[in-house]
């Protein structure tokens, strides 16, 4: 099979943004964190666990939300979003390894997590959890690769065990995603009223779920856009239902917990915090659960972009309020993420981006509709991209 | 071995920061460059850091007719619960059983897990190693084991700084408070916070003044992961069979509906 795809001036842009990550990275390893960042005693984290971790790893819940509509809800409509979803899923868990490689102070020695026994750490269930899911996703999309390489006796083997190694990626999200919320509840001293919450491990699992079929919609219109699949309409409309019926959930469960804990009063208060909080409630999930209750929004490009796109910012803002913003520090204390900050998850990001675009060019990712169903013209036979099951 | 604890009695200090200057020669830390700091505390260096373990806060308090100098000191608590340890991912940070919380850098990758949990805002980083990890007191846990006090207590030229068994380090502090209720506030810092601490400090003043960190719970902090994380293996098996019979029903009810059988 052929690797080589011709670059267009978007893949050089991306090449472009991974070589200044690649130099910001270079300056860390020789002049340590502090020359390149603004994380400081009070803001530990910011800007690289707030986006690179937390946010990446949200949004890898693309993956597990769409294998477990199609795979486990047995909603079969919904399967050519499977193949991108389980490769966006690897890509940000992969991301946020390689962001884990510039943020740790020595990550030459993250497998220690592998081999220490702490089980009262919430960071280790996820280290865990997270190790075995990227491999768990490894094996569901080597299908897509073995079959076009010919092997057969390794698709085989990966076919038998499909649908085991496929309810274990669900559960495992489910353990990893919330426990990244765990890992917040050890502070309700440092964290803000506004975000803190006794059910953040919750909420961090249905943000994550919610995220998901925002992510799946943004990629299918990217690649209807970029390149050249065809635009399912029909098939986005019915997920954008079930995005509204997610992110109303979302919006009714963290809005009852904040009235349930009794911090409703914080909302009011006229404060950077709180309008930080409006921000992300307004247009994170107010704003984009009206477009997508709206059938004509649900129908349109534009209308889905908008609704997906501010769900996903949202999703953003919501980690970096719970894990930067709404830190309680000292008045002398502040953070504002740096150039060199922003520059490597820019590169990481445009690593992930670039290696997606790269092998959506040279295998069957996305699947055309078979011949029976009228939408746009069919760009490819769809009988030449019947692969692998599975993820198939 | 019985618990070690330590009393830091801010109303014996004079600010002289000899324990400063004891523990940075007991744990071979650098001098530092500082630019002096008057935001709260007029101290230099400002706050801990990774070359500083120890800090004397200077703090101008009006107590009675006129202000006055009242000191506070910063170093780490030696939580009897710790939220540091219960933090890490790689069991760096751990309790022993003399009292100290004690850092094996062997282990450590630099998440920074700890400095977000701990309440005390504790944990230092150093952010200028290629390799960093992060610092703070010790306890001095090495002088313990061979039943020397820290560094810290034995230069204390007014005895603002006292060593013991804990139990009898809480007895001489309520002892102190009940004999000199007029030199110091009723409340022992470190008693009941977060479960408790090895380090107890008095006052003559409220701690909000001299910069501590107050309106802690009074229950353990990693009690508030562990409400979660205790429920992993369970919650493990429930959903992996519950993902696994639903997977199963819907699969069987298509296979009826005359849908082929493939799983894909």
């Amino acid at each position: 099979m052929n690797w080589r795809i011709r670059l267009t001036w978007w893949d050089k842009l991306l090449l472009a943004l991974m070589a200044l990550g690649a130099a910001i990275t270079l300056v860390r390893y020789v002049g340590g964190i502090g020359s390149i960042a603004n994380i400081n005693d009070a803001y530990p984290w910011g800007w690289w666990v707030g986006y690179g971790i937390m946010t990446m790893i949200a949004l890898g819940g693309v993956g597990f939300t769409i294998t477990a509509i199609v795979e486990i809800l047995g909603v079969h409509r919904y399967h050519p979003f499977l193949r991108p979803a389980v490769l966006m899923g690897m890509l940000c868990y992969i991301s946020a390894i390689v962001m884990l490689m510039v943020e740790l102070g020595r990550p030459w020695k993250v497998w220690m997590i592998l081999v220490s026994w702490a089980p009262t750490s919430a960071l280790f269930e996820v280290g865990w959890c997270a190790f075995l899911y990227l491999n768990v996703l490894i094996l569901e999309f080597a299908q897509v690769p073995f079959a076009q390489l010919g092997w057969a006796r390794a698709l085989s083997i990966l076919r038998t065990v499909y649908i085991p190694i496929m309810l274990l990626g669900v559960t495992l999200s489910h353990l990893h995603q919330s426990s990244l919320g765990t890992l917040l509840t050890l502070i309700p001293h440092k964290i803000n009223d506004l975000w803190w919450s006794d059910n953040l491990p919750l909420l961090f699992l249905v943000s994550a779920m919610m995220a998901g079929p925002a992510v799946a919609i943004l990629e299918h219109l990217a690649a209807a856009r970029w390149l050249g699949v065809t635009l399912r309409m029909d098939l986005l409309a019915g997920l954008a239902r079930i995005e509204a019926w997610l992110v109303g959930f979302y919006l009714a469960f963290k809005m009852g917990d904040l009235f349930y804990r009794g911090a409703a009063d914080a909302m009011l208060s006229a404060t950077w915090l709180a309008l930080s909080f409006w921000v992300e409630v307004g247009f994170g999930l107010l704003l984009p659960l009206a477009l997508l209750m709206m059938p004509e929004m649900r129908e349109s490009r534009r209308g889905l972009a908008t609704a997906c796109g501010l769900v996903v910012a949202g999703v953003l803002l919501h980690r970096l309020n719970v894990a930067v913003i709404g830190l309680r520090v000292r008045h002398w204390e502040t953070y504002t993420p740096s150039f060199g900050e922003i520059g490597v998850t820019l590169g990481i990001t445009a690593g992930a981006l670039f290696v997606f675009g790269w092998l959506a060019r040279i295998l069957p990712i996305h699947e055309e509709p078979p011949p029976h169903v009228t939408v746009h013209p069919a760009t490819q036979p769809a009988s030449a991209l019947r692969g692998a099951e599975g993820v198939s | 071995m019985t618990a070690k604890a330590m009393i830091q009695d801010n109303t014996r200090c004079i600010g002289c920061r000899a324990c400063m200057v004891a523990c940075k020669s007991w744990n071979d830390r650098p001098a530092d460059q500082t630019t002096f700091f008057a935001a709260e505390g007029y101290q230099n260096p400002r706050d801990l850091d990774a070359n500083n373990y120890t800090n004397i806060t200077f703090h101008e308090i009006t107590t009675g007719a006129k202000p006055d100098w009242v000191f506070g000191r910063q170093l780490c608590m030696h939580c009897e619960h710790p939220a540091c340890a219960s933090a890490c991912p790689t069991t760096a940070l751990t309790k022993t059983p003399l009292g100290p919380v004690v850092f094996n850098e062997s282990r450590c990758i630099g998440c920074r897990a700890c400095m977000q949990a701990c309440p005390f805002i504790i944990p230092k980083y150093d952010y200028e190693n290629p390799a960093p990890m992060i610092h703070k007191c010790t306890f001095c846990s090495d002088r313990l084991e061979v039943g020397l006090k820290p560094a810290c207590a034995t230069v204390c030229p007014t005895g603002a700084i006292s060593f013991g068994d804990r139990d009898d380090m809480v007895a001489e502090a309520k002892r102190r408070i009940a004999t000199a209720p007029g030199t110091y506030i009723p409340e022992i810092y470190g008693l009941e916070e977060v479960g408790g601490t090895s380090v107890l400090h008095l006052s003559s003043v409220p701690f909000a003044q001299i910069g501590y960190i107050t309106g802690l719970p009074k229950t353990p902090m990693p009690d508030l992961t562990h409400r979660w994380l205790r429920v992993t293996a369970p919650a493990f098996a429930l959903l992996y069979g519950v993902f696994g019979a639903l997977t199963w029903i819907v699969h069987r009810r298509m296979r009826g509906q005359g849908h082929d059988g493939e799983t894909s």
